[in-house]
């Protein structure tokens, strides 16, 4: 009896998991072949899924619904891993054959890698028909370009090289920080503060990122824009003095930092930097956001300044989309989707939710806050470089190998190992 | 799916023949093929998400597969480069320094614990119920939801730190913070093959101890089990020859535990190893990668360099196997024997 029931159960669990097995397969078919019938349907795949985020996102969407009146938009944004679950979402998509119309990425180094893997589209006849490289200022279009051909467009831009103060904090120290003064000038201001019996750093690098940053702000701030993009043509060697010295001021601004800074998170610690804790936080411009959030004032609670350096240096962050090269279910509405990302009324409103600014110098900003219309005056006029940090001046290797480089340092100390390691990266990666 | 009616019906002996509490079905030609049938599937499951995927991950991490955009399948020259690479890497070093560390004080602390914590509730006698749910509880929670709370309470400016300059100490621990490495065997230069300190990172230790915690009502409700199955009729007879508790606790109890402590070492032994989620939420991979886990590092890779992910992976799996394959034949050996 026993038996014959062990068997029934058995059977039972075999055809359970046959079950699950076979609708999970015909899960999937609707999918992919609704992506093929009809014509009034666009799907896009983006990493924007928190509040703000998503908020911006939806103003893209209902601006190509305006312009396309009838079309069904489905928004694939897959959350997490600054992006990386997103990309690992799509690269599988790729492979398989089945794309979405569209998808996010960052300009320069990213789009590389998808244009070496042949997967999107050369829009170069869409980019001359519309004149939209008049309207962007020269760095940003080269950085939408792979070998002189245009791959994708660009939708915002955040700034990665912006130092946040406490006004309250540097005015005690009676100090005050000069933009042009350059690291030297910022070191002697921090040290200023730090006699004054304030913690002059606050810094949050449990992810690394938040570090990667700083020292690249250091290190394009020695070199200047010029030889920072040549360091990543393999024409200016991370061997260079002015790197080296630039490992100097970031081990010493290290030391100025908050002791647990390995154990807090960036938002943590721009918010420790508007309480007073310190006087400065190095942060994207994301942080303006976060701050906001967080009921602190800009120009009293907090205020900004650009990471001091030799000349004007805007680091740029980008998020652009681009269609791919095969396969594409619905090539029309793509088409429309990419002239309504260049549209400067959706710019604004987008960059209105999100935080950045608008790609398109010809976009009105009087409507953005007070630091976004600064940072898109800047935009259009100082050196625009692209962040190593976040993966967009080279390739995601190369950025990975930085990031660890820059894990190690923190631990150690060691500028040689640290110059070892770029430098034969340098030689084999690039 | 009703395939079980096309199934023969299984031989019957004759009544009288059977003896009352039958355990198993006489083994025959008919019944083998089809316990071969039922567990076709599971086989085939089994063999492809399991040695299939194993074979692939092989495979890429001796290929040329940098990227996910662009698989490149040729294999690398020279042949298994991708590991010479990352075996000089600082972080490589330092995981495999941290994994093995990590491993072994967690196994001793959880393991240890279980055993006092099952001891304890076996032997209370009021609030047995209680006792066996506060120990098990973390158990049941998830590793991000504990890593969380235990990153708030070993924050160095915050946390437990605020206690312990209440009671007047002045410079209290940095815990996931620090970068010193206890016991270090050695002082590398940095030019050196070996680039990392071999010793004990103390970073570490806060995040061993909350992974102990969560996994010490793992192996106390092993131990429970092992206790609740040693007869009665040992104690009492050790009694009756006048063994002492401790003696008792030694000579009968620890033997009969054996195999559930054999049981607990290997499951804990996996936690150990992949450890992931923990460590994300309590440190991420820390300054100069004091905290890091090859884990973190396959995770890091997966978007820049395929190669370099998959090799870690393996090498994961490789250290899995050094422990579990010896386990595995003396457990063979012993079937075979017996």
């Amino acid at each position: 009896m026993r038996a014959s029931n062990k068997l029934k159960i058995s059977l039972a669990v075999t055809a359970a998991v046959s079950l699950i097995t076979v609708t999970g397969c015909s899960a999937n078919q609707p999918a992919g072949s609704s992506a093929g019938g009809g014509t009034d349907k666009l799907e896009i795949t983006s990493w924007w899924t928190s509040g703000s985020e998503a908020e911006a996102l939806n103003v893209l969407i209902e601006g190509v619904k305006a312009s396309k009146p009838g079309l069904s938009v489905d928004n694939a944004a897959v959350s997490g891993g600054g992006g990386a679950n997103a990309r690992q979402a799509l690269a599988a998509r790729l492979q398989a054959g089945s794309p979405p119309d569209s998808w996010q990425l960052h300009p320069a180094g990213q789009l590389k890698s998808y244009v070496d893997g042949g997967q999107v589209a050369d829009l170069t006849e869409l980019w001359t028909q519309n004149d939209w490289a008049s309207k962007l200022p020269r760095d940003v279009a080269e950085a939408q370009q792979v070998d002189g051909k245009y791959y994708t467009v660009p939708i915002g831009v955040h700034r990665g090289n912006v130092l946040w103060t406490n006004p309250a904090v540097l005015s005690k120290a009676n100090a005050k920080i000069d933009p042009a003064g350059g690291v030297d000038g910022l070191i002697s201001t921090l040290k200023q503060v730090q006699a004054s019996g304030t913690t002059p750093v606050c810094l949050g690098d449990k992810d690394i990122f938040a570090s990667a940053q700083l020292l690249e702000s250091i290190i394009m701030s020695r070199t200047g824009a010029d030889n920072w993009k040549k360091l990543f043509t393999n024409e200016y060697s991370f061997d260079a003095p002015e790197v080296k010295q630039a490992l100097e001021d970031y081990k010493t601004i290290l030391s100025l930092s908050n002791k647990d800074h390995s154990a807090i998170t960036w938002d943590e610690a721009v918010k420790k930097m508007a309480n007073g804790s310190c006087a400065v936080s190095l942060m994207g411009d994301w942080a303006y956001g976060e701050l906001l959030n967080a009921k602190k004032k800009p120009g009293t609670d907090f205020a900004w300044v650009t990471f001091p350096g030799k000349e004007d240096i805007f680091d740029y962050v980008g998020d652009g989309f681009s269609i791919p090269a095969k396969n594409i279910p619905h090539p029309e509405a793509a088409n429309a989707w990419l002239k309504t990302l260049m549209d400067p009324k959706v710019q604004t409103e987008f960059a209105a939710k999100k935080g950045s600014i608008p790609a398109v110098t010809n976009a009105d900003i009087s409507t953005l806050s007070e630091y976004q219309q600064e940072a898109a005056k800047s935009f259009a006029k100082a050196s625009v470089v692209s962040s190593l940090a976040h993966g967009q001046v080279t390739t995601a290797e190369f950025a990975q190998t930085y990031a660890d480089a820059v894990s190690t340092f923190n631990g150690s100390g060691n500028v040689a190992a640290f110059i070892a390691s770029m430098t034969q990266a340098q030689k084999t990666q690039l | 799916m009703t395939t079980s009616t096309a199934l023969p019906p299984a031989p019957v002996p004759p009544v009288s023949a059977r003896p009352r509490f039958k355990k198993q079905v006489p083994h025959n030609v008919k019944t083998s093929r089809r316990a071969a049938w039922i567990f076709a599937p599971s086989l085939l499951v089994s063999f492809v998400f399991v040695y299939v995927f194993i074979g692939i991950t092989v495979y890429i991490s001796l290929s040329n597969w940098k990227i996910g955009t662009s698989p490149d399948l040729t294999l690398r020259q020279p042949f298994g480069g991708t590991y010479g690479e990352i075996i000089q890497e600082q972080r490589f070093q330092a995981d495999i320094r941290n994994v093995v560390i990590f491993t072994v004080i967690f196994l001793v602390l959880a393991i240890l614990g279980g055993l006092i914590a099952a001891l304890f509730i076996h032997h209370v006698t009021v609030g047995k119920g209680l006792f066996r749910t506060v120990f098990l509880l973390p158990y049941a929670l998830s590793f991000i939801v504990t890593g969380v709370a235990w990153r708030w309470i070993f924050a160095p400016s915050t946390g437990v730190n605020e206690i312990l300059r209440s009671i007047g100490i002045q410079n209290p621990p940095g815990w996931t913070t620090d970068t010193t490495i206890l016991g270090a065997l050695n002082d590398p230069s940095g030019t050196d093959f070996l680039k990392v300190q071999l010793g004990v990172p103390v970073a570490l230790l806060p995040i061993i101890f909350a992974a102990a915690w969560q996994l010490v009502g793992f192996a106390m409700a092993m131990y429970l089990a092992g206790l609740a199955s040693i007869p009665e009729e040992y104690m009492e007879a050790a009694s009756v020859d006048g063994a002492n508790t401790w003696q008792r606790l030694r000579l009968i109890v620890l033997p009969q535990l054996w195999p559930s402590t054999i049981t607990c070492f290997v499951l804990l032994l996996h936690v150990a190893l992949k450890i992931f989620d923990l460590v994300v939420a309590m440190s991420g991979s820390g300054p100069g990668f004091v905290t890091d886990v090859p884990g973190i590092y396959i995770y890091n890779y997966l978007t820049s360099r395929y190669d370099k992910a998959s090799a870690m992976a393996i090498i994961l799996l490789l250290l899995t196997l050094a422990v579990i394959v010896p386990y595995l034949i003396r457990g063979y050996r012993k079937e075979r024997k017996a």
